[in-house]
């Protein structure tokens, strides 16, 4: 269970910084071209 | 013909009628190099990432997860990052000065025809490399969908390639690649569910995954130092390969570039994603395949549907066809206009243009014939490559990138930076520690003498460096394209 556990881990963190990094250069766009 | 030969021979078709379309649209030098210069974020952000997307995503990548574990995966991260940098950092400065290829940037920055020449050789070189992992990868597709000896189906896979790209070029590129692109989409989101399920669901993936090759899950198959160099080969060869950069030129604003690297960020690293969850079915479903490089075609072969198969190995074709293009054209651009338009000025356009179709030509033939003498083969995809990625960015991250924003930066430097980081990077390949990637001693050599040497030559002049200069934000409003 444990190893299952570490193996979701090392999986979906992989897909939630992505996404993360996808939510911030968004962010990152919006706010550079702001006016 | 089978449903899957017949779909290749229509795929193929397409592509070549709109190469065939696009030379009616081709008017001067800057369509058939930058497309015009006038590209949107869709097509411009498309074929950035179908280039990006090559048969080292489809074929090596899922060949080096199949072989060694899930760490290698982490790496993917770098294309966001590098993507990032490009639109915030490098583009802004780099776009000033719009030119048709890398080695002319080159020289406006360095002032120098000799520095731009020297850029065209080594594109010319490194280029040659990375296609002859492509049509090692195009040779295992050929001869799985026509049943061909790989050689024939390699040969066969480059004419059509050449054909295509020499007659349209980069608007053919471009809208090549945003076909190609839908066609990798398709392929690689229908294959993943229907992976998935065949091997049961996700949880019994992880569980007989770890089961079958313990090792998968664990940071342990990559040394630690290999994996993070490797990282810093992709994250700076995604910057600073020149078919990534003549498509910033490409694009006709800041804008549209910073929308299109968006678009390119989300498809590549989203296809990787994909394709690495399909890595982890194929080591359930073909534990022992010879080689890792053939675990995407067994996917295709032995787990899909026929018609969703053959649009799989379309999507590994399309992955392929649409890197080598762009190269092809890199390398065909640095032949005509960069080697032979400096050394014969007096040329027409129509001459260099033709002499650019030559180039590609001989750029396709070159990997195909090499091959064929046994050179490169039997390397895993994925690791030709990384050398291709290290050598381009240890000879070009630091005078290019470094180079828009430090004005104290000589031709000379330039020269001692490209020069000193492809020897380095080269001979770290053939005599170095296997545990580190070569771009870290090539970056470093580059980056220390290109410093050193700046600094004890004399000061660039002024012309050159104004485009770029913080202050020469209003020469970019004479961006001109010679």
């Amino acid at each position: 269970m444990t190893a299952i556990l570490e193996v979701g881990f090392v999986f979906w963190g992989l897909f939630a910084v992505f996404a993360a990094t996808i939510a911030a250069y968004v962010v990152w766009m919006f706010w550079v071209e702001r006016d | 013909m089978s449903i899957q030969v017949g779909l290749f021979v229509l795929y193929f078709v397409i592509i070549f009628a709109i190469g065939w379309y696009c030379l009616r649209l081709t008017r001067d030098e800057t369509d058939y190099w930058i497309a015009g210069g006038k590209l949107g974020w869709l097509l411009g952000g498309a074929t950035m990432g179908a280039t990006h997307a090559s048969a080292g995503t489809f074929v090596g990548t899922i060949g080096v997860i199949y072989t060694s574990g899930w760490s290698f995966a982490w790496i993917v991260l770098s294309i966001p990052a590098a993507y990032w940098f490009m639109a915030a950092v490098l583009a802004p400065r780099f776009t000033r000065a719009k030119k048709l290829t890398l080695p002319a940037f080159m020289e406006e920055r360095y002032y120098s025809t000799g520095v731009r020449r020297l850029a065209a050789v080594i594109i010319l070189v490194a280029t040659v490399v990375y296609v002859q992992a492509q049509v090692i990868a195009g040779g295992i597709i050929g001869n799985i969908v026509f049943g061909v000896p790989r050689e024939w189906a390699m040969v066969g896979f480059t004419v059509v390639l050449i054909a295509y790209t020499a007659i349209g070029g980069m608007l053919a590129v471009v809208y090549t690649d945003f076909i190609q692109l839908i066609v990798m989409i398709v392929g690689v989101l229908a294959a993943t569910p229907l992976a998935i399920r065949q091997v049961g669901g996700i949880e019994p993936l992880f569980a007989t995954v770890t089961a079958v090759k313990p090792e998968t899950f664990t940071w342990e198959s990559f040394p630690p130092a290999l994996l993070f160099t490797m990282g810093i080969a992709f994250t700076l060869g995604t910057i600073a390969t020149p078919e990534k950069l003549v498509r910033l030129y490409a694009m006709k604003d800041m804008r549209a570039i910073r929308r299109g690297v968006l678009l390119a960020m989300i498809v590549a690293t989203g296809l990787n994603l994909l394709i690495f969850v399909i890595a982890l079915a194929s080591i359930v479903l073909f534990p022992a395949l010879p080689s890792g490089d053939l675990a995407m075609p067994m996917v295709a072969r032995a787990v899909l549907p026929p018609v969703l198969g053959s649009v799989l190995l379309a999507a590994i074709a399309a992955a392929i066809m649409s890197t080598v293009d762009s190269l092809m054209l890199v390398a065909g651009s640095a032949l005509a206009h960069d080697v032979y338009g400096t050394l014969r000025p007096e040329a027409t356009p129509r001459r260099r243009l033709w002499i650019g179709r030559m180039g590609i030509l001989v750029v396709g033939t070159v990997p195909v014939v090499l091959i064929l003498s046994g050179v490169g083969e039997g390397e895993l995809v994925q690791f030709i490559v990384l050398l291709f990625t290290a050598l381009m960015a240890s000879s070009f991250f630091v005078p290019v990138v470094v180079g828009v924003y430090w004005m104290r930066a000589t031709k000379e430097g330039a020269v001692a930076a490209m020069v000193s980081g492809l020897t380095v990077c080269f001979a770290w390949e053939a005599w170095g520690d296997p545990g580190i990637d070569p771009v870290l001693p090539g970056l470093i050599a580059s980056a220390t003498l290109f410093w050193i040497v700046s600094l004890i030559t004399p000061a660039p002049p002024l012309s050159a460096t104004a485009p770029f200069s913080s202050d020469g934000a209003a020469s970019a409003a004479s961006a001109n394209h010679p």
